[in-house]
């Protein structure tokens, strides 16, 4: 739990059945209460940007794209409902972050991952370029 | 940033660690080819902003969060590896932009997904409100 990155957080809301339950007034306040989440942490400067997602959506995947599928979005526990990117300087405070989500107590989970400054891809290369020149 | 964005369409970038398997040549050619891309998607506007995660992190659940578990995501097909922010007019031209992507040859998988402004429960809340109107006025 002690990855730090200099390019802050990504929330990802996960979970888009757990509010089936609820009555309109529960989601009300679920809803108002995300949204004075989102705003105090804007306000901290602590959120840089966050969305809701609309339940629509297409997967595509194959060579050349060949293949696009509708979905995920059946309401399900894996789907993801919305993001939040934060500015923050430790793993440790964006999970401390993600603990206040008003969506835990009735279901919803809160996925948290370190952005990185250059791809996995050139994080790969790195070091055989470095080997490489070595040799040379 | 004062509020959500309006409009616009999230890419999120699914795959397992498929690129350990290329060669030296083959990583560093798959890497002009998404620099170019996504600059080229840049310049004309279309992408605003992306960015790649790290394979690791943790999932937070739980009534207050007391449910930490911790990555890695390795293994997975399903972990999101990055993101591009598309400001797009149309789903058809984000999922255009989707099918354009270098990874796709090598089984990363594209979610393509529209921004929205309005939180979800407040949507599905005046659902149930128009259905109890409904039901009010039926009965």
């Amino acid at each position: 739990m002690s990855i730090q990155t200099k390019n802050g957080y990504m929330l990802i809301f996960r979970g888009t059945d757990w509010h089936n339950g609820l009555s309109p007034e529960q989601m009300q306040q679920v809803a108002s209460q995300w949204m004075a989440w989102f705003k105090r942490l804007t306000a901290e400067g602590k959120v840089v940007a966050g969305n809701p997602l609309e339940h629509e959506g297409k997967i595509v995947s194959g060579k050349n794209g060949r293949v696009v599928a509708d979905g995920p979005f059946a309401e399900s526990k894996e789907a993801i409902g919305g993001y939040f990117l934060l500015k923050v300087d430790s793993l440790d405070e964006a999970v401390a972050i993600a603990q206040e989500c008003p969506g835990l107590p009735y279901g919803a989970r809160v996925e948290v991952r370190p952005v990185m400054d250059q791809c996995a891809l050139s994080g790969e290369a790195q070091p055989e370029t470095q080997l490489a020149e070595t040799t040379a | 940033m004062n509020g959500p964005l309006k409009s616009g369409y999230l890419l999120l970038f699914r795959s397992d660690e498929w690129y350990k398997e290329l060669s030296h040549d083959e990583l560093q050619k798959l890497i002009s080819q998404n620099n170019a891309w996504i600059e080229r998607l840049m310049t004309q506007g279309k992408a605003r902003t992306g960015q790649p995660l790290a394979r690791q992190g943790a999932v937070v659940s739980g009534k207050n969060g007391s449910r930490i578990s911790d990555g890695p995501f390795a293994e997975s097909k399903e972990v999101i590896g990055g993101y591009l922010m598309l400001d797009v007019e149309t789903f058809e031209e984000a999922v255009a932009i989707a099918r354009t992507s270098p990874n796709l040859a090598y089984g990363t998988s594209i979610e393509v997904r529209p921004l929205t402004d309005e939180c979800p429960l407040d949507a599905c809340e005046r659902q149930l409100a128009q259905e109890g109107q409904l039901a009010t006025a039926a009965a």
